[in-house]
């Protein structure tokens, strides 16, 4: 019989514990840091949770802070699944904005037109997913260059486009116009700015679990990432696996970065993303590339980047705390399994 | 074939006194245990003295412990317990330096040469001691020991372009550059024909008359009984018994190496039919972009076995990656049946019916990291019943890997366990069951038993004449000379990337297949 | 007609610009002769660039900043060494994880130091230092003795590297780990200390990288100061093959795309417009992402470059 087992593998108990492991251990670093700065660690953590979840107005700020982040850590996990490192989801993140926004714009409202938006939103960021796509499987050039360096063009590019051709006339700043309001994602909280964006992001967390475990899709991306020998031998075609993947978290990306725009900013501006592409980077790993832990490691960056800002005028913690932490996090996830090793070798972990 | 001992009778009365702290004794193990990471037993209370001057013969099979004694012996390893004695001193080798200090030093089977350098880069590798390169004096070394030995070597040539025989003899030119006493050559004539077994020996003779002590380790009873002067056998990580040579002989040396006894093999020959593949005019390039295999023609008959027999690196592999479309065919074609299968996706071919059990399993043949289940599932995942429209059925893949572990006594704990908790026979197994399972018209075989023990290798064997008497044809590629005739139905001999010879099992000529090996003909 | 001393001066600035690239891409030449894919040498520059401008503002020395500079760059690439080298994990994910590390790091501290995380400028700056005599030669005076020391270090260093790599036993030790370093620990070499001492002169190369950006370039520190040069870097290696002289040429190819793209308005006057002159801020990356294309297919560089080394079987 192979009736749905309810007992925890031990590789999920594994990933489990390290997860918590790094959390605990940044955790520790950062009380560290808040020492030097004579602030009461305990204290900064506990105005960190009260400013992430005090009242249902500052929950509902941190669900919707967690959305972009969820969405572009859920397309990251599958490329990183399949070990194709897209650290270019911030630059996806913006054009799929900057293109949805000037479709939104260009259409006109109307409910069409949010459907498009978000339709073209997410196919810029497969777009500009799709050139180091490209010079991966056909060039065999390293995606983590060919991203990094298309963010800068991305990034640049769209700041012409809203220092220029699409700048709001009516702004000071370099902004885009805004888009249409029945164009604007719908707030499913009255009261708060909780917007349909949340409900998105959060019904793709089974459908990304689905694709990767359930279809010969997923089942080809963690061949092709664990071993891709033995995916060429198995007769899969590697780069077309390799291909789709990075396209898929460039998808998600694109449509993270419209999403922001239709929920919350309603136009496109040089500070739409305070580093989203490059945060979803740290939540998949975070998160063992499993959507369920990535949901729960987006959870968790949100309120560290909510609850730091009520740290900055509470207690005088610069909001860069959240930078830190991230990079924190970023090595501790990476240290955390030779150390779960070293534990189990000396007996005090038994997994 | 003949056994000539070519050892010394000075040996056989030499009466030893057996302490570690023998002068005598160039190397002494004491009580030498050794457990892996992952609880294989390598060694356990190894003791044993290798004399002065002696080549000493460590015999046992494939995974008896030999190799992880050596490497325990040149400081790649660390021992867990026991003591290691040189010229009678305890000694403590931490790691190869401190092995090349006392003058000790080992050919691995997998050649410990960096191929993009050249001969005379590699020697200087070890020979550097200044910061600055002294090309000239490392020149004038390999001169010396070259003349020594009779060895032609060109320090100028690429690692890369040599033949793997000539390679093996840049590793002991390394070694004699390095002044080292005691060699120790684990399986060195696996990449060697047998005339070229024959020179490399007078070598081993010549060497051992210059004063070296040289430490074979074979699982060849013959090649034991040949050259050496002492023997000891191993088996699960334990001396069985050190004995001279001449006391030997290969009944005694069978009955020490496998416990109890193997039923004898009753294979019978195949009756093939209609030829199913066919390679015509099949050109290929490796890796590096030359032409590997340059006009190779071949067939291969249902229910036949046919064996390719051929020095390393002559196209074997090329061939394989091209039939299986796994390379590029630059010209000519394979058919299969009378359908043209070259330049196929890998996928098409599969589904054609050719089946592959690849070499190199732990990188191409399993994912370490996945379950036994799903790796039973590799090459029928987009099929029904393990998928339907895209959508895996996780509890037909179960059950598919429950069938073929009973089916092929697999031993795993659980169909979804990770491959990687199996052991090496284990995986080799489940390689072989999913290709078997495939219902394929052809089998590559690709060095099915290498590195497997001598009831495992029987295994594989039985199983490949059973798909043979189902009417199978099967492609048998093996550096295993005894292997190839064992089973062959015919064998085909492969020298630079063409077939230059067949030969029916009845008829075989030995000498011949050698000098056809070497492309003397 | 283009003006024959803005060329001079366009030559003169790609020196300039291409000083932070050349050092960055010596440095990781030697880690990916030593076969270590270094994504993280952006971060290591970073922080040359942080602890090299703190050292100079703090202590009113711009050599002290110099050598706080050397001494971030360094240990940032040993962190870097203890994760690939002493753990065994994943050269680019650690790379990325430096990267992220660095960049928290100095955003962080930067704000904590400075009020609105804006960092005042230096009093002084290491400026063109003239060799005599040869910097009054006409063009090339102006062009290749009228730099600054960074400049020269960056030029002096290309042959000195390549002999290193080619002509001495480190480097054909190093370069046999680069290819295999399992069998070079058979051969008995250190490959942990070989690696450190790569990772070593990487991390001076690069802290002087960062470093100069803001002690001899900018004159203030900025957390995006190092914008995509450590990855540009990257870029050159590849382009140069692994060879110094390929590292300089590549940083020239860089260090013009970044002067033009600066000076393209003093060029082409008829170009000149606001609109252009921010579109032109992306053409370096443009054009790495070209030449990537072009010159970065089919190359096979050190065999073992960006693989674990694995344990113990």
């Amino acid at each position: 019989m192979v009736e749905r087992q309810l007992t925890i593998s031990r590789g999920t108990k594994r990933s489990i514990v390290k997860a918590l492991l790094s959390v605990v251990l940044t955790l520790a670093v950062t009380s560290v840091v808040f020492l030097i700065n004579n602030v009461n660690p305990i204290l900064a953590f506990i105005y960190m949770f009260q400013g992430a979840f005090g009242d249902i107005n500052l929950a509902s700020e941190t669900m919707i802070r967690m959305t972009p982040i969820l969405i572009v850590s859920l397309g990251l996990a599958v490329s990183f699944k399949c070990k194709i490192w897209n650290i270019g989801a911030e630059g996806q993140l913006y054009i799929g904005a900057m293109l949805g926004t000037i479709a939104a714009i260009g259409i006109g409202g109307g409910p069409l037109s949010l459907l498009a938006a978000l339709v073209v939103g997410a196919v810029g960021g497969l777009l500009w997913a799709a050139g180091p796509a490209l010079m991966k499987v056909k060039l065999g050039i390293n995606e983590v260059i060919t991203t990094f360096l298309m963010n800068f063009v991305g990034i640049y590019l769209v700041q012409w486009m809203i220092s220029y051709p699409f700048r709001s006339p009516d702004t000071y700043f370099p902004e885009s116009s805004a888009i249409p309001s029945s164009s604007a994602l719908a707030v499913i909280l009255p009261g708060t700015r909780l917007h349909l964006g949340v409900a998105l992001a959060l019904a793709l967390v089974p459908l990304v679990y689905f694709l990767l475990e359930r279809t010969t899709f997923g089942y080809k991306v963690k061949v092709v990432g664990e071993n891709p020998e033995a995916a060429r031998y198995g007769g899969m075609e590697i780069g077309k696996v390799i291909f789709v993947s990075l396209v898929f978290s460039g998808l998600l990306a694109g449509l993270a970065g419209i999403t922001e725009v239709m929920g919350i900013q309603f136009r496109v501006r040089g500070s739409l993303s305070p580093g989203y592409g490059y945060t979803g980077i740290v939540v998949a790993l975070l998160g063992n590339n499993n959507p369920i832990g990535v949901a729960l490691a987006s959870l968790f960056l949100a309120a560290i980047m909510n609850g730091s800002s009520t740290l900055a005028w509470t207690m005088n913690i610069p909001m860069g705390i959240v930078d830190l932490m991230q990079g924190l996090l970023f090595i501790f996830v990476l240290a955390s399994e030779p150390l779960v090793r070293f534990l189990e070798r000396r007996g005090v972990l038994k997994l | 074939m003949a056994i000539t001992p070519l050892s010394s009778p000075f040996f056989e009365k030499r009466e030893v006194n057996s302490t570690p702290q023998n002068e005598e004794y160039a190397i002494f193990l004491k009580n030498i245990s050794k457990t892996f990471p992952n609880g294989t037993v390598a060694n356990q209370d190894v003791t044993l003295g290798i004399l002065r001057g002696e080549v000493h013969a460590i015999l046992g099979e494939n995974g008896a412990g030999k190799t992880t004694l050596m490497r325990i012996i040149s400081g790649i390893l660390k021992p867990d317990k026991g003591e290691i004695f040189i010229d009678g001193k305890p000694v403590k080798i931490r790691d190869p330096r401190d092995a090349s200090r006392l003058g000790i030093g080992m050919v691995h089977q997998h050649f410990t040469l960096i191929p993009e350098f050249t001969v005379r880069e590699n020697i200087a590798l070890v020979l550097a001691t200044s910061p600055w390169l002294d090309l000239k004096k490392v020149d004038e070394k390999i001169a010396a020991v070259s003349k020594d030995m009779g060895l032609e070597i060109d320090p100028e040539s690429k690692i890369e372009s040599l033949p793997v025989g000539k390679r093996q003899l840049v590793e002991i030119l390394r070694l004699l550059c390095q002044d080292v006493r005691i060699l120790m050559l684990d399986e060195p004539t696996s990449v060697l024909t047998p005339i070229e077994v024959d020179s490399f020996f007078k070598m081993i003779m010549n060497l051992k008359s210059s004063g070296k002590t040289v430490v074979l380790i074979t699982h060849k009873m013959k090649e034991a009984l040949q050259i050496s002067d002492r023997i000891t056998v191993l088996r699960g990580g334990r001396v069985i018994r050190t004995i001279p040579t001449s006391d030997a002989n290969e009944a005694l040396l069978a009955s020490l190496v496998v416990e109890g006894m193997l039923p004898a093999p009753t294979l019978v020959r195949g009756t093939p039919g209609d030829i199913i593949l066919k390679v015509e005019s099949l050109k290929v390039k490796d890796d590096r972009g030359r032409i590997a295999v340059d006009g190779l023609n071949l067939t291969v008959r249902s229910g036949e076995i046919v064996g390719i027999a051929g020095v390393a690196g002559n196209g074997q592999k090329e061939l394989v990656e091209a039939i299986t479309g796994l390379r590029k065919v630059e010209s000519g074609a394979v058919k299969l049946l009378s359908q043209d299968i070259t330049n196929k996706p890998t996928r098409f071919i599969i589904e054609k019916g050719i089946s592959y059990i690849p070499e190199d399993r732990m990188h191409r043949g399993v994912v370490l990291t996945m379950g036994v289940h799903e790796n039973l599932a590799l090459k029928c995942i987009e099929k029904p019943p393990m998928s339907k429209s895209k959508i895996i059925d996780r509890r037909s893949m179960v059950k598919n890997a429950e069938s073929l572990i009973s089916k092929f006594s697999i031993k795993a704990s659980d169909p979804c366990t990770s491959v990687e908790n199996l052991s090496g026979g284990n995986i080799q197994k489940l390689i072989v069951a999913r290709e078997l399972s495939n219902g394929g018209l052809v089998l590559i075989a690709e060095q099915p038993t290498a590195g497997l023990d001598i009831k495992a290798s029987e295994a594989v064997h039985q199983k490949l004449v059973e798909l043979r008497s189902m009417g199978v044809g099967i492609l048998l590629v093996s550096s295993d000379l005894d292997e190839i005739m064992k089973l062959s139905d015919r064998i085909c001999v492969i020298f630079g990337g063409k077939i230059v010879g067949e030969f029916m099992p009845e008829n075989l000529d030995v000498e011949r297949l050698s000098r056809l090996m070497l492309g003397a003909e | 007609m283009i003006e024959f001393l803005a060329l001079t001066g366009l030559a003169a600035a790609t020196l300039r610009v291409a000083a932070p690239l050349l050092l960055a891409s010596l440095g990781e030449t030697i880690a990916e002769r030593g076969g270590m894919l270094n994504l993280g040498l952006q971060g290591a520059m970073l922080v040359g660039a942080f602890s090299g401008f703190m050292g100079a503002y703090f202590a009113g020395s711009l050599w002290i900043g110099l050598i706080s500079a050397i001494i971030g760059g360094i240990l940032t690439t040993l962190l870097f060494g203890i994760l690939v080298i002493n753990l065994d994990l994943d050269q680019v994910v650690s790379g990325l994880a430096i990267n992220l590390l660095a960049s928290g790091l100095t955003l962080y501290f930067t704000r904590v130091l400075f009020t609105g995380g804006v960092s005042p400028y230096l009093g002084e700056l290491f400026g063109p230092m003239p060799i005599p005599f040869l910097c009054n030669m006409p063009v090339l005076g102006e062009v290749l003795f009228t730099q600054t020391g960074f400049v020269y270090l960056g030029l002096v260093s290309v042959p000195l590297i390549y002999v290193l790599l080619t002509k001495t036993s480190f480097g054909l030790r190093l370069r046999s780990i680069g290819e295999d370093p399992v069998i070079a620990s058979y051969l008995g070499i250190n490959v942990v200390k070989m690696r450190y001492a790569a990772l070593l002169a990487e991390g001076i190369l690069a802290g002087l990288a960062g470093g100069l950006l803001t002690i001899s370039m900018f004159n203030t520190f900025d957390p995006r100061i190092v914008a995509a040069r450590g990855f540009v870097a990257v870029s050159i290696v590849i382009l140069g093959r692994w060879n110094p002289w390929g590292a300089l040429a590549g940083s020239l190819l860089f260090g013009f795309t970044e002067a033009l793209s600066l000076r393209i308005g003093i060029i082409f006057p008829e170009l000149s417009g606001a609109s252009i002159n921010q579109l032109f801020a992306l053409l370096p990356y443009l054009v790495a992402l070209v030449a990537l294309v072009v010159g970065g297919r089919g190359v096979r560089g050190p065999a073992s470059l960006g693989k674990r080394i694995g344990r113990e079987r």
